[in-house]
C-alpha cells in the first residue's frame, strides 16, 4: 500500500512537470526577462516511463493492478 | 520590480483570499481591461528552480482554477515591471479572450495507458508462425530466408500497430462522449499504447471518470493512469507567429535533461 502511495506521488510529479514546464502560455519577447524552458514533452515521457518500471524493480514487487488514480 | 506570472484569468476584480506562491510570496490580479495577470512580486529574480517551485506554480494555477477560468502559463515566467507586463497583457488581449471563452467551464484530465508491448507482440510471432507453417516453402535458401525475415518483421510491425489502433479506438469512443477537445498520442514508446489529454466541461467530468472506471477493469494487463482535472495546459492555442508568444527553445538539451531529472528527483530511482 506504502508503495503504491510513493509510486501515485512520483508519477503525479511527473505529471505535474510535463505541463507546467512544458505546456501553457508560453511567452517570450523583449519584455520577458527569463522563460525556463525544459523540453520534456518527450524526454518527460521517457522518464515517466523508466521511473515506474525502475520502481517496480527495487522494489521488487511488480504492479499487478492498474495504477492508482494520483491523489 | 520583478513580476512572477502565473496565470491568465477571466476576471480583472482582485483575489478574496489571500493566497501565497512561490517563496511564500503574496499572489495578486493585475487587471488588464476585463481579465487579469496573477502574479506576485519579487525584488529579485526568482532563480530557484526546485521541485517545490514548481509545485507552488501549479498549485496556484489549481487554486486559480477553482473560482476562475485560466490560462496556466509556463514555470518561470518573469516580467521586468508593471508596464511591460501590461504592454504584453495588450499585445496579447484578444488571443487570451478567445482563449478563456473556449476553456470557460471545461477542465483537462490526463490518462496515459501502458500495455504489455512484449506479449503483445509474441503473440503476434507465434500466430505468425502459425500461419507460415501451414504455407511452409520447401526451398530454405539464405535468399528466402531473408526475404522471409524481412517480410516476418513487417508483418510484426504492421499487426502491433494496428492492435494500437483498435485498442485506441475502443477506449476513445468512451472517453470523447463526454470531452470538448482531445489530443492523443499512439505508441510513443512501444510500452505506452496512449498518452491523451481530454478537455472535459465541468458537469461532465463525473461521467468522464465513470468512462474511465469502465474501460479499466476489463484490461487487467493494462496499466492505465488517470490525472486530473488539471488547468488546460494542453488546450491553450496561441498564433506562433506572435512577436511576443513564441516557443523558445533556446536551451542547451544537456542543460534541459539536467535540469529536468534534477526537478524530477530521476538521480534517486
Amino acid at each position: 500500500m506504502h508503495d503504491v502511495a510513493i509510486k501515485s506521488k512520483e508519477v503525479t510529479l511527473l505529471e505535474v512537470l510535463d505541463r507546467v514546464l512544458n505546456k501553457g502560455v508560453v511567452i517570450s519577447g523583449d519584455v520577458v526577462i527569463s522563460v525556463a524552458d525544459v523540453d520534456l514533452i518527450y524526454l518527460g515521457l521517457k522518464v515517466l516511463l523508466s521511473s515506474v518500471e525502475t520502481m517496480e524493480k527495487y522494489r521488487g514487487a511488480p504492479i499487478t493492478g492498474p495504477m492508482q488514480e494520483p491523489t | 520590480m520583478k513580476l512572477y506570472l502565473y496565470g491568465i484569468i477571466d476576471s480583472s476584480d482582485q483575489i478574496n483570499e489571500p493566497i501565497y506562491g512561490l517563496e511564500g510570496a503574496c499572489v495578486c490580479n493585475i487587471p488588464y481591461c476585463d481579465i487579469g495577470a496573477v502574479v506576485s512580486e519579487f525584488t529579485e529574480p526568482v532563480q530557484n528552480n526546485t521541485k517545490g517551485n514548481v509545485l507552488a506554480h501549479e498549485e496556484i494555477a489549481e487554486r486559480l482554477m477553482e473560482h476562475f477560468t485560466v490560462l496556466p502559463v509556463r514555470f518561470h515566467t518573469v516580467f521586468d515591471g508593471r508596464d511591460n507586463l501590461l504592454s504584453m497583457m495588450q499585445s496579447c488581449y484578444k488571443d487570451f479572450k478567445d482563449n478563456l471563452a473556449r476553456l470557460h467551464n471545461k477542465l483537462e484530465f490526463g490518462i496515459k495507458v501502458i500495455w504489455p508491448a512484449d506479449k503483445i507482440k509474441e503473440h503476434i510471432i507465434n500466430t505468425c508462425k502459425k500461419s507460415s507453417q501451414k504455407m511452409s516453402i520447401s526451398d530454405d535458401s539464405s535468399n528466402k530466408r531473408f526475404m522471409r525475415d524481412k517480410f516476418e518483421k513487417y508483418k510484426l510491425d504492421e499487426e502491433f500497430q494496428a492492435k494500437a489502433d483498435k485498442f485506441i479506438n475502443i477506449m476513445d469512443i468512451f472517453f470523447s462522449k463526454f470531452a470538448a477537445e482531445k489530443k492523443l498520442k499512439k505508441l510513443k514508446t512501444e510500452d505506452l499504447l496512449l498518452d491523451a489529454v481530454y478537455l472535459v466541461e465541468k458537469d461532465k467530468q463525473d461521467d468522464f471518470r465513470e468512462a474511465f472506471e469502465h474501460i479499466k477493469g476489463p484490461h487487467t494487463s493494462f496499466k492505465f493512469l488517470f490525472s486530473g482535472p488539471w488547468p488546460a495546459y494542453n488546450f491553450v492555442i496561441l498564433p506562433k507567429n506572435s512577436d511576443l508568444l513564441k516557443d523558445s527553445r533556446q536551451e542547451d538539451l544537456f542543460d534541459k535533461v539536467v535540469q529536468y531529472q534534477e526537478l524530477a528527483g530521476a538521480e534517486k530511482i
